[in-house]
């Protein structure tokens, strides 16, 4: 009997999740550690998908996990596309939005593309893994991971299907008028030789100066002032396309431009001060839907955006006018977050936009720093180290790279084509997917490190317990009760930024089932040096608890000693006294 | 004498009643349903140069008309956009939009052949509508739940109206550790004392209310709002009151600013508002023109300014304005610094400055001005005596209620509306008949040989005004000027350019182009860009 249900059981299962059936038996599997060995859900992690194949995948896990995962979408992308997102915690533990959250988007810049696959290696990660690694489970306990794999479903797709080249399109599907002719889009990239990607045009010219590099046709190299040169001479031409309204110039007006990391609302400037801004903060619908998502979950305490490449661990402020923002003290906590990452993925550097990249105003980390309280990172993945894990490297490393590892997967030989502006030139070069996308056999492993990373980031979460009550008594049914709130982790409540603007409102610590004389926020316990709370005592408001340390309040209290205390803070969860 | 009948007494003043306002006799400023009939009759009076559209409906649940006044093509005439109620408390700026939509149609059909007129007049209804409530005071912001105070409670200290006249005005209490003195001028009016001059505090002020939640501030949260004038994206006032979660967070934001963005055709800006850089031109200061982040007027920018502040001056009497510059989020810094057009911002009225003579001496404190000022001109109810109350907050010590009343200060008495309208679209007017006009001029044909001719023209600007500002030269937002040659297939340039863009041309000058073009039969030359107009020549080539 027991095992034909067990059967039935399979059979149901495999017609509900097809997928189950390429689970294997788990005899036939022995565990790698620190992954999930046999895992409901099947993802392989050495391939991108598009927006819809994103949307696949997460329906799966949320579907696979319903205890674990709430798939909600956030808004609609210029084009209608519905913006998803997972939200994963323990929904049997605590109310969901009131735990301390943890949010992280892929993918803003449209060619950007790894975030998505490391947003979703992420749920996967914590949904295959809850109940078995009490690292993930208590993390799913306390807090609540808010993932968007594609802020820009839209361009992700055009990225991938349509024609171009590593670095396009960056802005959303919106079209504007580049050149400011009146036009909106009018000259965008043709992919000449039809491989997918827009590459380069060279033509042979006898005063050009480059020439190809005889020990590897792909190369082309620059002539020297001193070089004598008896080699076919050519001149490049710039991406491939055609001018296609009659203006004397090729690909001057795209599709964009405007740049969704510039469009959130701290310290935004306009597109004469800062290119790639666009009407106002949020007004591409994507970045409009995460900010009104931001701004309905004030629980929100740390966030990661994912970019690429260049292997940065970045945080603000991205403006040198915007230096005053970040403090000493939020500065500290940055630190200690960044170096870890530094660690945890080799290549990677910690840097801070403004000095160190270049300025940004209107930035996505910088609006949830400054704006909602939350500490925020934008990790660019990959970087030149990948190719020989080799900090010496650097970037010519390319080439004998693509033929050493990817086979020659990614290059485009140089091939002639016959122009209607340039005449006979030639079209060849690294295809789209190379040389800021991950290659596939290396991106388990960085959606792996840069997970690992945010893990580090959420577990520095404020994380709050009313660790002891002391009760002492003064006579005439007078008691004194003194709690002492206590937050192990590395981030206060309200990041200084926050304590400075009143982002969220104050933490309170209630007493409830006792009839309240007095309360106070006790200073110096020794010297009883204590500040009473005139109105409404028995809710004692505090503007916030610091990281990794403990905060005593005190109520003088009647009768009874039948109560309980409750910590209740925006950041930084709820939790009682037992 | 004849004898007094009370019957037809009764019956003349029902005749009075009737005819007066059947007349209409407006004796005081319109709220939204008023503003909105009117606007609407405007449109089916003229509804061949008249849309009218709500861009949005707020969440209070207003529409926000706007007013498209046109005569034909209008999207590709040069556009002038005229924008009310940036400040809720500043009704005039409404009847003001308004009335010139109705003088221009009245009295000016004829500019419509040329400008392009978008009016907003009211962005702030929900804020304007309290004027018309029981209970008046400055009400600046729309109708959206915002915790002013950010302490995590929302409206949990409003204003009260402890005297009961339906204003609220100020309170004062007497108390030595305060910083208030009566001014020596007028004791009616309350300032700082002034320590240089030996003054030593005697009282305490306040809005008029309580402290609702005891934390000490007084109705530091009410129903606030978000602030129209308070929400733009020029140096926003981050986390303060009335300044919402972010710039440009509102409908009728993103409503304004969505359509103003689509019309590339409006070259200028008319803000009815606070901010006055029509009686005081805006001021060039070098270093923070060159800095990254521009918080100065540019230099060409300022004596354009200077001169449509002369032209404002002349046209409209006015003088005597006080200072008024914008804060921080406001509309009209919006339009020049992000928006880079052609700006002009006016509160359109101020009390004018009460003049004395050497009994009756003009007060050098600009409210104890106003009071003489409207003493003079018997404005009605425009100061609550200070009249001693109970405050539950302050047992034991005097506080009295009083001050100038909301409203009288800001807006002007209602019969003076219908002449500052009339002024300001005679001003409006005159601008347009300035804007930049792009012409084809000098149109030169040379047969250089049997094959190739030589195209010479000048793409002249004829309006006074250039075609942009030099904030809008480096604005995405305004076109540059356009200059195509089509050719038919058998023909082919051989020096020149086919499109070829102007970043601008000044006011009354010219930018010189030529082609040389082989082939046979007519060429035609278009210049323009749609806030400049377009010109076009056709020429054959021989």
């Amino acid at each position: 009997m027991k095992s034909h249900k067990y059967i039935l059981q399979i059979v149901l299962l495999s017609l509900i999740f097809p997928l189950a059936l390429h689970a294997q038996k788990s005899s036939e599997i022995f565990r790698a550690a620190g992954s999930p060995h046999n895992p409901k859900v099947q993802i392989s992690f050495n391939k991108y998908y598009t927006s819809e194949g994103l949307a696949t995948l997460s329906k799966k896990i949320a579907d696979a996990y319903p205890d674990l995962v709430r798939r909600e979408s956030i808004g609609k992308s210029s084009e209608g596309r519905d913006i998803w997102m997972m939200a994963i915690t323990n929904y049997k533990v605590g109310n969901a939005d009131d735990k301390p959250g943890f949010y992280v988007d892929g993918n803003i810049h449209s060619n950007e593309i790894q975030g998505g696959e490391i947003c979703m290696y992420t749920a996967w990660y914590l949904t295959e893994n809850f109940g078995d690694m009490a690292y993930i489970t208590e993390m799913l306990n306390d807090r609540v991971f808010y993932i968007v794999p594609t802020i820009n479903p839209d361009a992700r797709n055009d990225y991938m299907k349509e024609a171009n080249t590593a670095h396009s399109p960056r802005a959303g599907m919106i079209a504007l008028d580049d050149d400011r002719d009146g036009l909106f889009d009018e000259d965008g990239y043709e992919d000449l030789d039809g491989d997918g990607s827009i590459t380069r045009m060279r033509r042979k010219n006898p005063n050009g100066n480059m020439i190809v590099d005889p020990k590897d046709p792909r190369v082309m190299i620059q002539i020297g002032p001193d070089d004598i040169v008896t080699a076919q001479r050519y001149e490049l031409l710039g991406s491939e396309g055609i001018d296609n309204d009659g203006d004397g110039r090729i690909n001057e007006d795209t599709h964009g431009y405007y740049d969704p990391n510039r469009d959130w609302g701290w310290k935004w400037q306009p597109d004469y001060i800062q290119r790639g801004a666009y009407k106002y903060p949020f007004s591409a619908p994507e970045t409009r839907a995460v900010a009104d998502f931001a701004l309905k979950h004030p629980n929100i305490a740390g966030a990661q955006s994912f970019h690429n490449s260049g292997g940065m661990i970045l945080r603000g402020p991205g403006a040198e006018e915007d230096i005053s923002t970040y403090n000493r003290q939020d500065i500290q906590i940055y630190d200690a977050i960044g170096k870890k990452g530094e660690k945890i993925i080799p290549g990677y550097r910690y840097m801070t936009v403004y000095k160190d990249l270049y300025s940004v105003f209107g930035g996505e980390l910088d609006w949830f720093y400054a704006s909602r309280g939350a500490y925020t990172f934008t990790n660019e993945i990959f970087t030149a180290f990948a190719y020989y894990k080799d900090k010496n490297g650097g970037r010519d490393q390319q080439y004998s790279f693509e033929k050493d590892l990817l086979m020659g997967d990614a290059f485009t030989p140089w091939k002639s084509f016959n122009h209607p502006t340039y005449g006979e030139i030639e079209i060849g070069g690294f295809k789209k997917n190379f040389g800021r996308a991950t290659p596939g056999f290396l991106l388990e492993e960085e959606a792996h490190r840069n997970m690992a990373f945010t893990f580090y980031h959420a577990y520095h979460m404020p994380h709050l317990s009313v660790s002891s009550v002391n009760e002492k008594k003064l006579g005439n049914g007078l008691i004194e009760v003194t709690a002492y709130i206590k937050n192990d982790r590395l981030m206060p409540t309200h990041a200084s930024q926050d304590l400075k603007y009143k982002i969220t409102r104050p933490d309170y610590i209630s007493i409830k089932g006792a009839k309240v004389i007095a309360g106070m926020i006790v200073m110096d316990e020794d010297f009883g040096v204590t500040q009473e709370q005139k109105v409404s005592p028995e809710k004692i408001v505090l503007k916030n608890i610091p990281g990794n340390s403990v905060v005593k309040v005190r109520w003088i209290i009647k009768g009874s000693s039948n109560y309980t205390i409750t910590v209740d803070s925006e950041k930084g969860g709820i939790a009682t006294s037992k | 004498m004849f004898k007094k009948n009370p019957f037809i007494s009764n019956l003349l003043w029902v005749l009075i009643c009737v005819i007066s306002s059947s007349t209409f006799a407006q004796s005081d400023y319109r709220n939204h349903s008023e503003i909105t009939k009117k606007l609407k009759d405007i449109q089916s009076k003229n509804a061949s140069n008249v849309k009218l559209k709500s861009i949005t409906k707020t969440i209070g649940g207003y529409d926000i008309w706007g007013l498209t006044l046109f005569k034909g093509d209008h999207k590709n005439k040069p556009a002038i956009a005229i924008v009310g109620g940036v400040e809720g408390s500043l009704l005039l700026s409404s009847e003001m939009a308004v009335n010139i939509a109705e003088n221009i149609l009245r009295d000016h059909q004829e500019i419509l052949e040329h400008t392009t007129f978008y009016i907003f007049p009211n962005m702030s209804p929900n804020a304007s509508e309290q004027y018309f409530a029981a209970l008046k005071y400055h009400k600046k912001g729309n109708a959206n739940q915002t915790d002013d105070d950010r302490d995590g409670n929302l409206n949990e200290d409003p204003y009260e109206d402890l005297n009961q006249d339906g204003l609220i005005t100020m309170l004062r209490v007497e108390d030595i550790t305060g910083d208030y003195v009566k001014l020596k001028e007028d004791e009616r009016i309350m300032v700082k004392a002034d320590k240089q001059e030996g003054e030593m505090g005697a009282y305490k002020i306040y809005t008029e209310g309580i402290d609702n939640d005891k934390d000490g501030a007084y109705n530091e949260d009410g129903k606030g709002g978000v602030n129209f004038n308070k929400n733009l994206t020029y140096n926003y006032p981050y986390f303060k009151p009335g300044a919402g979660e972010h710039a440009v967070s509102e409908k009728e934001h993103r409503a304004l600013l969505d359509y103003l963005y689509e019309q590339w055709n409006i070259y200028a800006i008319l803000t009815l508002g606070p901010t006055n850089n029509l009686s005081t031109p805006l001021k060039y200061n070098a270093s923070a023109a060159k800095k990254r982040v521009v918080t100065s007027v540019l230099k060409e920018d300022e004596s354009l300014n200077k001169f449509l502040s002369k032209k404002y001056i002349k046209i409209t009497g006015t003088k005597d304005a006080p200072t008024a510059t914008g804060k921080g989020g406001g509309f009209f810094e919006w339009s020049y610094f992000h928006f880079g057009k052609l700006s002009m911002s006016t509160p359109g009225w101020w009390a004018p400055k009460f003049k004395g003579d050497s009994i009756n001496k003009a007060p050098k404190n600009r409210q104890a001005n106003f009071l003489k000022w409207a003493e003079q001109e018997n404005i009605p109810n425009y100061f609550v005596d200070w009249t001693v109350i109970n405050h539950p907050d302050f047992p034991n010590k005097k506080v009295e209620v009083g001050g100038i009343a909301p409203y009288v200060m800001s807006n002007p008495p209602y019969k003076m509306v219908d002449s500052i309208s009339l002024k300001h679209t005679e001003f409006i007017i005159d601008i347009s008949k300035m804007q930049a006009s792009i012409t084809l001029q000098n149109l030169k044909t040379e047969v250089v040989n049997k094959e190739l001719t030589r195209i010479t023209v000048d793409v002249h600007n004829q309006g006074y005004l250039p075609t942009h500002t030099e904030m809008g030269k480096r604005s995405r937002w305004l076109r540059r000027i356009k200059v195509a040659l089509k050719l038919k297939d058998n023909q082919e340039i051989v020096s020149g350019r086919k499109i070829q863009l102007l970043n601008s041309i000044d006011g009354d000058s010219s930018e010189q182009i030529t082609w040389l073009i082989k082939g046979k039969g007519s060429v035609e030359i278009e210049a323009g860009a749609a806030h400049t107009g377009t010109d076009s020549a056709t020429i054959n080539l021989k």
